[in-house]
């Protein structure tokens, strides 16, 4: 038997080829897009994993650092470390920096931790060039994307840190680079005064009492074996007035809280997206159907039946349809890294995408049957 | 073996209502036998393709009755819902232009309407591979028709007409765009295949030149198809 459709595309071919490959980009996009989405709930959970920690002790009635302001005695770590299923607790602090580079200032967050302490933020395998820090000052680990070199010198604040080891694919749960300091450089930038400050204050008579009680944003905690991390969030919650997430509530207040809208931005695009695309099939199978109407009037005349045409129809969009979804693959793949935050493509949403854009492709293809159908056999010796 | 092939009673054919009714036919009467070769000659506007498509079931008649071969298919309604599928099994088309596939290249054009009656890809290519060489164009059979003369694409169109092994060959003008030798060589094809094959043919044409070929000829006159005998004077020697 004759396929109608694949004769009348060889026929014109280049032209569907082309057709099919400006769906694809678009399509390509929608695929991006899911990436973006994807790369978002990958970057939340990097420092969470990278820290392999079982609980985080922060400022009571909040959700913690990653959510909003938590500052908390530091010397918590010492109440958290002897309450029963405790193996280890340390003090961190996260903030935002902005690092001079030679080109433009660079948002980073900066993670600081004691470099002696139990608890390395560092995940060694992320670690590709130098080593984590050894001193209590002035030493900073830096994410590779940051553009700065071993040995290198950065002013933050009023001193020069110099870089002593380089991370890949650190990245904060907004996607912003990460960088390591001391804790104590940590505090200092954080929570000291400023000369100005600290000497207005003497004038007034205040004493000076930032440097006594230095503080953080977290105390986070290992569970000792044989403990449940519920059962030990529980006897800290009885013990200490703070409130205790276990990491797995910590990485829903990242994905739920941080994600979610950023999720229904993308999931409202991709389905504009998605829609607009299916409105282009459409309109391409209509204005093809259109151009066929002479043929398709003789066909009806010399008996060929409807179901015939329509066939032909609908593999054509089905094609055109399959073969976006292929463009657009290959234009995501080739894309994909060039974007500044994590994508990532994964193979069950391309499917996913497939089975809407054939689904969609038949719906396109209606308007045109609606056509053939309606077409008048006689229109075609039009007299 | 009956011989009717194309019978019309009181066929009439008018055009919209009311104020714009414009009455095209208001009576046909004629019997065509199988292996006859018939005229149409009409002026311009006088309904020759009406006539013709309402044979071949495209148009719908406002009343009367048509018989093709010994089957009643109109009684002031078509008496059957697939009127395509007595197109595709029963009729041949023949136009005035080919009206090729363009997207299909000649055996496909050729073969499209046997395929789609469920005869073999093998057998219905071997048909029309035998009327493609009996039209003198088999070495064209793989070429798309924007790829032949327009006398080519003619003959390729009369053998898509064939190709479905029609009772009935209805054609509109199938020489207006040949010329007079051409036109000759085409009208005698016609007479013989109606012969050989047991075809009945109704030929629509303008041209006299054409009429000591056919048995004999319906002319619509004051809105009426009467069958005429072809005159002697002009019957071939
Ligand atoms: N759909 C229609 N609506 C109204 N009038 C129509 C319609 N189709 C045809 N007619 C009228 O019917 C008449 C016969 O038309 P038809 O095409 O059958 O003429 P014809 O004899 O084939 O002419 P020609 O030799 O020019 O091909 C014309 O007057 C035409 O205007
Ligand atoms: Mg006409």
């Amino acid at each position: 038997m004759i396929n109608l459709a694949q004769k009348d595309i060889k026929h014109t071919l280049g032209k569907f080829i082309i057709t099919a490959m400006g769906v694809g980009m678009l399509l390509g996009i929608v695929l991006i897009m899911i990436g973006v989405y994807r790369g978002m709930i990958v970057d939340a959970k990097v420092l969470l994993d990278d820290l392999n920690v079982d609980l985080w002790v922060v400022q009571e009635d909040t959700l913690g650092p990653f959510a909003e302001a938590s500052r908390i005695h530091e010397d918590l770590k010492n109440s958290v470390r002897v309450i029963d299923g405790v193996e280890k607790s340390v003090g961190l602090t996260f903030q935002n920096l902005q690092l001079q580079t030679s080109v433009k200032p660079v948002r980073v967050v900066a993670v600081g931790f004691n470099p002696f302490d139990k608890v390395n933020p560092i995940n060694p395998k992320r670690l590709v060039e130098g080593n984590i820090l050894t001193h209590d000052h002035y030493e900073i680990v830096i994410s590779d994307n940051i553009g700065f070199k071993l040995g290198e010198e950065i002013p933050i604040g009023r001193n020069l840190y110099r870089v002593v080891g380089i991370t890949h694919g650190t990245v904060s749960s907004g996607g912003e680079p990460l960088v390591y300091i001391s804790l104590k450089d940590a505090q200092e930038l954080q929570f000291s005064y400023s000369n100005n400050r600290i000497r207005s204050d003497r004038a007034r008579g205040i004493k000076d009492s930032s440097s006594n009680m230095p503080m953080v944003n977290a105390v986070v905690a290992t569970v000792r074996l044989g403990y449940t991390t519920d059962e030990v969030a529980h006897n800290i919650r009885s013990t200490l007035h703070k409130s205790v997430y276990t990491r797995a509530e910590q990485r829903d207040i990242l994905t739920k809280n941080l994600i979610e809208r950023a999720s229904k931005q993308i999931g409202l695009f991709t389905a504009i997206l998605v829609v607009v695309s299916t409105i282009i099939i459409a309109l391409i199978i209509y204005t093809m159907t259109l151009e066929k109407m002479k043929e398709i009037s003789i066909m009806k005349l010399i008996g060929i039946p409807n179901s015939m045409i329509m066939k032909m129809i609908v593999q054509e969009t089905l094609l055109l349809g399959f073969l976006a979804f292929i463009f657009g693959n290959l234009f995501s793949h080739l894309i994909y890294s060039h974007f500044p935050k994590r994508v990532v493509l994964e193979i069950p949403d391309a499917w996913m995408l497939f089975l809407v854009i054939m689904i969609a492709s038949i719906l396109a293809s209606l308007i045109a049957i609606k056509k053939v159908i309606n077409a008048d056999p006689a229109a075609a010796i039009g007299g | 073996m009956a011989k009717q092939a194309i019978r019309v009673e009181n066929l009439i054919k008018r055009f919209g209502e009311g104020d714009s009714l414009v009455s095209v036919i208001e009576g046909a009467d004629f019997l065509v036998n199988k292996g006859e070769l018939v005229a149409l000659i009409a002026p311009s506007g006088a309904g020759k393709t009406t006539l013709l498509m309402m044979i071949g079931c495209v148009a719908e008649p406002t009343s009367g009755k048509i018989w093709l071969g010994d089957e009643l298919v109109y009684d002031n309604e078509w008496l059957t819902k697939e009127q395509r599928k007595i197109r595709r099994e029963k009729i041949g088309f023949i136009f005035q232009a080919h009206y090729l596939i363009p997207f299909l290249n000649v055996i496909e054009n050729v073969t499209l309407v046997s395929q789609t009656n469920g005869v073999s890809e093998k057998e219905s290519n071997a048909f029309a591979m035998e009327l493609l060489e009996y039209f003198d164009i088999a070495d064209k059979a793989h070429n798309l028709s924007s790829e032949l003369s327009g006398g080519q694409n003619q003959r390729v169109a009369i053998a898509r007409a064939l190709a479905n092994k029609p009772q009935i060959i209805l054609a509109d003008e199938p020489t207006a765009a040949l010329d007079t030798e051409r036109s000759v060589s085409v009208v005698q094809m016609l007479k013989k295949i109606a012969l050989d094959q047991d075809v009945a043919i109704i030929m629509v044409t303008h041209d006299e030149a054409m009429l000591p070929f056919c048995d004999h000829i319906l002319k619509i006159e004051n809105k009426k198809v009467v069958s005429h005998d072809v005159p002697k004077s002009s019957k071939l020697i």
